[in-house]
C-alpha cells in the first residue's frame, strides 16, 4: 500500500511540472498586462513601463519560467503582483475557509445525499423515491447563484434566521454549506441509488435473504458495503473539488477563500498568484485521487490485491 | 438540566450571537462596503482604492467638500505655506504636536521621507506621477541620485519642496491620497510590508487599522489622539462585499449602513420609488465625465466631417433618462461641472439629419460601417449604452458593429493605436482641468489614451496651462482648447455627467457625498445613532 502510495506520489511530479508549463505558457499568449490592468486608467504609460521592469515582466519567457520552477522548488511561489504578498501566504491564509466550507458542504451532501439514495432504492418507485429523486434532481441542476439568491432570501431576508453574507461564526456557514452541499448532495443520492439497485440484483443478496435475514440485516450488512464503494470514491474526488474554490459561493456569500482569489487572479492576469492557485489545486485533485483509489482498495479486497501485485 | 437554566442558556446563546451578527448595536460602528478588496493601506501603492488611505493617514493640504460638487484645498499637516512669486519654491510650515498612531511626533523629515520613498525606485510605487514635477524626481526614479534635490527639511516643522517647472495643479495633487505622510522610522522598518497589515500600518489620520482580513473586511478605530479631535465614531467597518445583489440583502436586512448604488446601479428605480428608502438617499453630483472616445487612426473616423456626425447622431439625453434614471447633467466640453475652470461650452446638438448630411459630405452617402467596442469585464452599463447609441446612430447612417473583448486585449489594442470607439468615464483625481486635458490631449495622452488627436496647437496649449500662475488667464485658455478640441477638431464626444447616490440607514447623520463623486472618503464627519 505504502508503495503503491509513494509511486502514485512519483508519477504525480510530472503532471505538476507540465501543468506548470501548460499555464505559463498560456497565459502568456492570451494578451494582456497585469501591470496595466493592476493599475487602470488612472495611472499614466510611463510609470506602467517603469513598474513593468521593476516587476521583471520584461525579462524572456524562459527566464521568467525557470526562475519560477526554481523558487517553487525552494517552496517560493513569488509575489502576487496586485495583492504584493506572498502567494503562499495569500493561500495558506484563504485555505481554511474553503476547507470549512467544503467539510460542511460535504457533510450536507452525505447526510442528505446517501440516506436519501438507499431509501430511495430500498422504496423503489414510491412516493418517497421520487420525492428525493425530484429533489437531487433539483440540486443537480439549479445553478448555484440561483440556489444561493433564493436561499437568501427565504432565510435572511424574508424569516431573518440566518445573516446574508459574511464569515464571522458557524450561522454564517450555514446557507453556503447548505447551497453547496445541495448540488453535490444529488449525485451522492441518485449514485447511491443506482449503486444500491444494482447490487440488490446479485446472487449474493438472493442467498443472504434465503437464508432468512432480516431486510434491515440485508441491506446494511450485505449490499450497502458493495453499493458504497464508487460513492466513496466520487465523495473523495468531490472533496478535493469542493476544496480547489467554490468560485460562486465564495463570491455571492463573501466568503474570503481560494476560490474568490482564483478569480481575482484570472481577471487580473496576475500570473504568480494563478500559478500559485492552479498548482494548489491540482495538488488537491491529485490528493483526492489518491485518496478515493487507498479507500476504495480499503473496501475492495479485489482491488487490494491488484494493488500488490503491481507494487 | 433544569428547563430554566436551559432557557437561560439559550437566551444567552441568542444574545451572543446577536452581538456577532450586529455588531453595530453594541457599539457607535459604521458599517461600509466595497466591491473589491483595497489590496494595502499605502497610497502609494494604490491607484483605486483610497479610502484606506484617506482614514488612516492625512496630507500636507486637504481637498474639503464644500458644497455638493465643490471644494476648497484647506490646511492639512502643513498649518501654512508660501508660493514663492516664480512658483518654483513651496515653503510648507507643518503644525506642531501631531502624533502618528503609534505615538511618534511629525517631522519635516517624516515628510522628506515619505516623497523620497515614493519616487525611491525600490518602492516601486504605483503612484509617482504625483510628484515627478518636483526638481531631481526623474533621477531618483531613474536611479541615477540617491536623494530628490528638490526636497528639504529646512527645521523640525518646516519642508521646502521646488519644483523643476511651476506646475500650477500642485497643491490640489498633494491632497491625493497619494501624497498621504508617512513616519520614517515607523515605515522603514515596516519595509514592504508597509500598510499590508494593522501591525506594519502607522498613520496621523482620525482611523487606526485594528483588523484586515483580505477579500473580507478591514475594521478600523477611533484615533482617540486625533490632531483634529476624536472622530464621533468607534469603529469603521469596511466589508468586501463583490455581489450586487448580495450587497442590497445586507442594507435591507441592517448588516450595512451605507449601500453605494454605484455597485448595485439597477437598484436605483427601487430605492428612489421605495417609500421606507427615498428620503434616506443623499445624492451629490460627480466631477466626472462620460465619453465616447474615437481613435483618429481608424477610418472613417480620420475626417472631421464623421467625428462631428457622430458627436450629433447621439441623443444623449434619451441614454441619461432611460439608462441612468434621469440623475445626471449633460456636458458639453472636456472638462465636467464642479472642476476648476468649468464654464458651459457650446451646447452640441442632437441632429441626426444634420449628421446624415455631414456623412455624405465627407463621401459616405449610403452610410458607413464603425465598431464599438466593449470590455467584457467592464459593467453592464456599458454594454447598455453601446446598444442604445448603435441603434441612435443608425439614423445618421452609421452601421454600427459592437465587437467584445476583454480587457487585457483592449489595452493592448488600445496601446498599439488600433482601439475601436469605446465609451467611458473619467472622474477627477485632483481639482484641476490638467488632470483631464493632460490625461486625454496631451501629446502623450491622446496617443497611449487612444484619440491620435496629432494637433501640436493644442499639445502646446496644454504644456502652457500647466505652467501658468495667473488663474483667470488659465481657465480662459482651457476655454480656448475646449473650443478646438471638441467644437473645431470634434475630437472628444463629451455625454454627460452623473450624480452619485448613496442610500443610508437612518441612523447615519453627517453623510456628505465627497466633493469629486467618489466611492472611496473619508468618515471622519459621519455619526451614527
Amino acid at each position: 500500500m505504502l508503495m503503491f502510495a509513494l509511486r502514485r506520489i512519483l508519477v504525480s511530479i510530472p503532471v505538476l511540472i507540465g501543468i506548470t508549463l501548460i499555464l505559463f505558457i498560456m497565459l502568456n499568449v492570451v494578451p494582456g498586462d497585469p501591470v496595466a490592468l493592476m493599475m487602470k486608467e488612472h495611472a499614466s504609460p510611463e510609470v506602467i513601463e517603469r513598474v513593468r521592469a521593476q516587476m521583471h515582466l520584461d525579462d524572456p519567457l524562459v527566464v521568467r519560467y525557470l526562475s519560477f520552477l526554481w523558487n517553487a522548488l525552494q517552496g517560493d511561489l513569488g509575489n502576487s503582483i496586485k495583492l504584493n504578498r506572498p502567494v503562499t501566504d495569500l493561500l495558506l491564509k484563504a485555505f481554511p475557509n474553503t476547507l470549512m466550507l467544503a467539510v460542511c458542504a460535504a457533510l450536507v451532501s452525505w447526510v442528505i445525499g446517501i440516506p436519501a439514495g438507499i431509501l430511495s432504492a430500498v422504496r423503489r418507485d414510491s412516493l418517497l423515491d421520487r420525492f428525493f429523486m425530484g429533489f437531487s434532481l433539483l440540486g443537480v441542476s439549479m445553478p448555484v447563484f440561483w440556489s444561493a439568491l433564493l436561499l437568501q432570501y427565504v432565510f435572511a431576508m424574508q424569516l431573518k434566521l440566518l445573516p446574508v453574507s459574511g464569515f464571522y461564526g458557524w450561522e454564517y456557514m450555514v446557507l453556503p454549506a447548505i447551497v453547496l452541499g445541495w448540488s453535490s448532495a444529488g449525485v451522492s443520492a441518485r449514485l447511491t441509488r443506482s449503486s444500491l439497485l444494482e447490487v440488490m440484483r446479485h446472487d449474493y443478496i438472493r442467498t443472504a435473504r434465503a437464508k432468512g435475514l432480516r431486510e434491515t440485516g440485508v441491506i446494511t450488512r450485505h449490499a450497502l458495503k458493495n453499493a458504497l464503494i464508487p460513492v466513496v470514491t466520487i465523495m473523495a474526488i468531490q472533496v478535493s473539488g469542493l476544496l480547489s474554490g467554490a468560485v460562486i459561493t465564495e463570491a455571492i456569500f463573501s466568503i474570503p477563500g481560494v476560490g474568490r482569489i482564483t478569480v481575482n487572479a484570472i481577471s487580473s492576469r496576475d500570473m504568480p498568484l494563478l500559478q500559485g492557485a492552479v498548482l494548489f489545486a491540482t495538488v488537491l485533485v491529485i490528493l483526492g485521487n489518491l485518496v478515493a483509489d487507498i479507500l476504495y482498495s480499503v473496501l475492495d479486497p479485489r482491488i487490494r490485491s491488484q494493488m500488490k501485485k503491481d507494487a | 438540566m433544569t428547563s430554566k437554566t436551559t432557557v437561560k442558556l439559550l437566551l444567552a446563546s441568542g444574545l451572543a450571537s446577536l452581538m456577532l451578527m450586529s455588531p453595530a448595536l453594541a457599539e457607535n460602528m459604521l458599517r461600509v462596503s466595497y466591491s473589491e478588496d483595497p489590496k494595502t493601506a499605502d497610497g502609494q501603492m494604490t491607484t483605486d482604492a483610497y479610502t484606506l488611505p484617506l482614514n488612516i493617514f492625512d496630507r500636507l493640504v486637504e481637498s474639503e467638500t464644500t458644497g455638493p460638487g465643490e471644494s476648497a484645498l484647506v490646511p492639512g499637516l502643513a498649518e501654512t505655506w508660501d508660493v514663492s512669486e516664480d512658483g518654483l519654491t513651496y515653503t510648507f510650515h507643518l503644525r506642531q504636536g501631531v502624533k502618528f498612531h503609534d505615538g511618534a511626533v511629525l517631522t519635516a523629515d517624516d515628510v522628506v521621507y515619505t516623497f523620497d520613498r515614493m519616487l525611491n525606485p525600490a518602492t516601486k510605487a504605483l503612484n509617482t506621477d504625483i510628484l515627478t514635477f518636483i526638481a531631481g524626481a526623474e533621477d531618483r526614479l531613474d536611479g541615477t541620485a540617491d536623494s530628490v534635490s528638490g526636497l528639504k527639511a529646512l527645521d523640525d516643522h518646516t519642508v521646502q519642496i521646488t519644483l523643476a517647472q511651476p506646475y500650477a495643479a500642485f497643491l490640489a495633487l498633494l491632497a491625493a491620497p497619494g501624497a498621504s505622510i508617512y513616519n520614517r522610522a515607523f515605515t522603514e522598518a515596516a519595509g514592504d510590508q508597509f500598510g499590508l497589515t494593522p501591525e506594519t500600518t502607522n498613520g496621523t489620520g482620525p482611523f487606526i487599522l485594528r483588523d484586515y482580513t483580505l477579500n473580507d473586511s478591514q475594521m478600523l478605530e477611533a484615533n482617540e489622539d486625533y490632531w483634529r479631535g476624536r472622530p464621533k465614531l468607534d469603529r469603521l467597518l469596511v466589508r468586501v462585499v463583490s455581489d450586487s445583489e448580495t450587497l442590497r440583502m445586507l442594507f435591507e436586512s441592517d448588516e450595512i449602513d451605507v449601500l453605494d448604488l454605484d455597485y448595485a446601479p439597477t437598484q436605483t428605480p427601487y430605492f428612489y420609488g421605495s417609500d421606507q428608502w427615498k428620503d434616506q438617499i443623499r445624492s451629490g453630483p460627480r466631477v466626472g465625465i462620460y465619453y465616447y472616445n474615437i481613435n483618429q487612426l481608424k477610418k472613417p473616423f480620420d475626417d472631421v466631417r464623421v467625428r462631428k456626425a457622430f458627436q450629433i447622431a447621439i441623443d444623449r439625453q434619451t441614454i441619461l433618462d432611460k439608462n441612468f434614471y434621469g440623475k445626471g447633467k449633460l456636458e458639453d466640453g472636456v472638462i465636467p461641472r464642479g472642476l476648476t475652470c468649468y464654464a458651459p461650452a457650446e451646447p452640441i446638438e442632437y441632429n441626426p439629419a444634420k449628421a446624415r448630411e455631414l456623412l455624405a459630405e465627407a463621401g459616405y452617402p449610403d452610410g458607413v460601417e464603425i465598431n464599438l467596442q466593449q470590455v467584457s469585464s467592464w459593467s453592464t452599463k456599458w454594454s447598455d449604452m453601446n446598444q442604445i447609441i448603435q441603434a441612435q446612430v443608425a439614423e445618421a447612417g452609421f452601421k454600427a458593429n459592437i465587437v467584445t473583448t476583454d480587457e487585457a486585449a483592449f489595452l493592448d489594442a488600445r496601446k498599439a493605436g488600433e482601439a475601436e470607439a469605446y465609451t467611458q468615464v473619467w472622474s477627477a483625481d485632483f481639482n484641476d482641468p490638467d488632470n483631464f486635458f493632460y490625461t486625454f490631449f496631451s501629446e502623450s495622452g491622446s496617443k497611449t489614451r487612444g484619440y491620435n488627436n496629432d494637433d501640436p496647437e493644442v499639445f502646446a496649449g496644454i504644456e502652457k496651462a500647466r505652467g501658468m500662475v495667473d488663474q483667470e488667464e488659465r481657465c480662459k485658455l482651457y476655454q480656448d482648447l475646449t473650443a478646438r478640441i471638441v467644437g473645431e477638431d470634434a475630437a472628444w464626444v463629451p455625454l454627460f455627467s452623473l450624480d452619485h447616490s448613496y442610500v443610508v440607514q437612518p441612523r447615519v447623520k453627517n453623510f456628505v457625498v465627497p466633493w469629486n463623486g467618489w466611492s472611496d472618503m473619508n468618515y471622519f464627519n459621519v455619526e451614527v445613532e
